[in-house]
């Protein structure tokens, strides 16, 4: 019962955060290591709104709405103007964001660990068991919510459609009347809104320090290759694979090999299936890289 | 004065040993097709086994292995084997992946193989470390003195493994690394075996981080697990790509440069909390850097150079001959 409660709770939280990643490494095809930093800015956001006294919920949604935005200005100034000069160059463009948003974060709250000031609660009894907390119902709820969301969104909605258009063929999508760079926007203002969601609830659930970006952004990248570059659906599968599988894992390892179990998972994923889960339903195939 | 030019040399030393990393990484990844995320793991691996075979053996009080108390060149083989052996079985499920996914399952071997130094003290002394290793030639020179010698000794090491990769780069070798990094169909139709050369320079590449490593020790004095992050992975790659990915040049002096960039702003004296402020600042500016560069000068401060083989001139040379 309890490997289900965790195992709910850290795939959650899993999904949040690579659900963006997701969305940017599809839609501008390339590895975006500066995501991490939004959940640290969402959180470090979020800290200095909850001390201003705004409430837990309120300071939420603010912060992610703040990394959305911040998202937007770091496509249109940053990552676009280098686009057509490949892969590499995009990844180590984000590297540089990531250590510049790491700098500026800790310029600011220097390095001590920090915690939201919320109130205690109790864990919502049902039958008289102990199931979750308030927050962590709210973030089970949230991520449901963004996966679903994240679903309508790709099938029935022009912004959604323009998208695939766009990761599948940029020009082709151009030449039928989808703008690649309108459908960026949306693309980094959604997954930077969620980076930075997560990384609100990632606080509330332990404490923040300027670690947590890249501690979160290597487990990021490991849902992401085990469900599959580039595969939406893959990394909603890979969240609940490597959550629920690290959390039977620690029932044998101990738990300070919890990252080490989930790059094993991997490596056995990538053995078996190069691809990743999203090959499961034949996705990839056609992928050339 | 004295302290500026000591400072200056442990910064040289440094940059010495990392332009090493730099090097070898610029074989695989410039001038090879392999995007490795995971450098530090041989880089580590070599540090530790360098530790294990030089070291006393363990007092009551640690936990390590092997501590065979074996003189140094043993230890630098050892290195260089350990780094070789670790890239080899790295290398035999990874190297069947594409791009993107050989860079991110290389990342996870390094995140993995650290948490093993960590939570295994019967094999590393976990977090605890090993302190007081013991340096070459300590006696030879006045302990004022000592560091101008150790800096030598990493040039020197430095100039051999340059060499080396400046030969395997300009040989047939280096070619065909050429080929697959541009058009591994186009090298397979060539008659190229991508699997058996990405191993070997995989290999080789892991031989000179692993050697890189057994010098850091003698730099550090100590090990202890914080020392090989993947913070050093992306330091590596960021100088590479300062400098010019591909480039010889540009990997020699990139190294060098981004060693100035990080901790020259380390010689300014402030207080603790201005201390704070200013590692923070530090990290922010080199992000800068790296995405200016990237911006203006994407192939690098010194770009690689395209070779051209003049087929008249050879031609004329031949038909003289």
């Amino acid at each position: 019962m309890d490997i289900l409660i965790f195992g709910t709770i850290s795939a959650s939280v899993l999904l949040l955060s690579s659900i963006g990643f997701a969305l940017i490494l599809k839609t501008d095809g390339f590895i975006n290591v500066a995501h991490g930093q939004m959940l640290l800015l969402g959180a470090y956001i979020a800290l200095y709104l909850i001390d201003l006294g705004a409430g837990f919920i309120l300071s939420a949604i603010l912060a992610s709405t703040a990394c959305g935005l911040v998202g937007i200005l770091l496509y249109r100034f940053i990552f676009q103007p280098v686009k057509r000069q490949g892969t590499l160059v995009l990844l180590f463009t984000s590297v540089g964001v990531a250590y510049i948003i790491n700098g500026f974060v800790g310029f600011v709250a220097g390095l001590r660990m920090l915690a939201f000031d919320l109130p205690p609660v109790r864990a919502i009894r049902i039958g008289g068991v102990p199931f979750m907390t308030p927050y962590e119902l709210a973030i089970t709820v949230a991520a449901l919510l963004s996966a679903l969301g994240i679903h309508l969104f790709l099938n029935h909605t022009w912004s959604g459609k323009s998208m695939r258009a766009v990761s599948d063929n940029e020009s082709l999508a151009r030449l039928r009347g989808f703008d690649p760079k309108r459908t960026s926007d949306i693309v980094w203002f959604v997954g930077s809104a969620l980076g930075g969601l997560a990384g609100v609830f990632l606080g509330a659930l332990g404490s923040l320090h300027l670690q947590m970006g890249w501690q979160q952004m290597v487990i990021i990248l490991a849902v992401a290759v085990l469900g599959g570059l580039g595969s939406i659906y893959g990394v909603m599968l890979a969240a609940l694979v490597l959550a629920f599988g690290t959390e039977l894992a620690l029932t044998v390892v101990s738990s300070s090999y919890r990252t080490g179990i989930a790059f094993f998972i991997i490596i056995i994923v990538l053995l078996i299936r190069p691809g990743g889960l999203q090959s499961l339903w034949g996705g990839g195939v056609a992928r050339a890289h | 004065m004295e302290g500026l030019i000591l400072f200056a040399v442990s910064l040289l030393s440094l940059g010495a040993i990392y332009t090493i990393l730099c090097l070898a990484l610029n074989l695989e990844a410039g001038t090879g097709p392999l995007w490795d995320l995971g450098i530090v793991s041989f880089f580590g691996v070599g540090a530790y086994a360098y530790t294990l075979v030089t070291a006393p053996p363990a007092a009551a009080y640690q936990g390590y292995i092997l501590g065979l108390g074996l003189p140094m060149w043993m230890g630098l083989v050892a290195a260089g084997l350990a780094g070789a052996i670790v890239a080899w079985l790295i290398g035999l499920p990874t190297l069947r992946l594409k791009r993107e996914y050989f860079l991110i399952t290389t990342l996870a071997f390094a995140e993995a193989i650290r948490q093993i130094y960590v939570n295994e003290e019967w094999l590393t002394n976990g977090v605890a470390g090993i302190y007081g290793i013991a340096q070459p030639f300590k006696q030879a020179v006045a302990s004022a003195n000592y560091g101008y010698l150790l800096l030598a000794i990493f040039l020197v090491g430095l100039t051999v493994v340059a060499l080396l990769v400046h030969r395997l780069t300009a040989s047939a070798f280096g070619r065909t690394l050429k080929a697959l990094r541009e058009n591994e169909p186009l090298a397979m139709t060539a008659g190229i075996d991508p699997r058996r050369y990405s191993m070997t320079v995989f290999v080789i590449a892991g031989l000179f981080s692993g050697i890189a490593g057994a010098f850091y020790i003698w730099y550090a004095t100590l090990i202890v697990p914080t020392l090989f992050t993947s913070d050093i992975t992306f330091f590596i790659w960021t100088a590479v790509i300062i400098g010019g990915l591909g480039s010889m040049r540009g990997a020699l002096l990139g190294g060098f440069i981004f060693i100035l960039l990080h901790d020259l702003l380390r010689f300014v004296q402030v207080s603790a909390d201005a201390a704070v402020a200013l590692t923070s600042l530090r990290t922010a500016f080199i992000g800068v850097v790296l995405v200016l560069i990237l911006r203006f000068r994407p192939n690098g401060l010194f770009p690689e150079k395209p070779v051209k083989n003049l087929l008249p001139d050879m031609l004329k040379e031949a038909s003289n001959a």
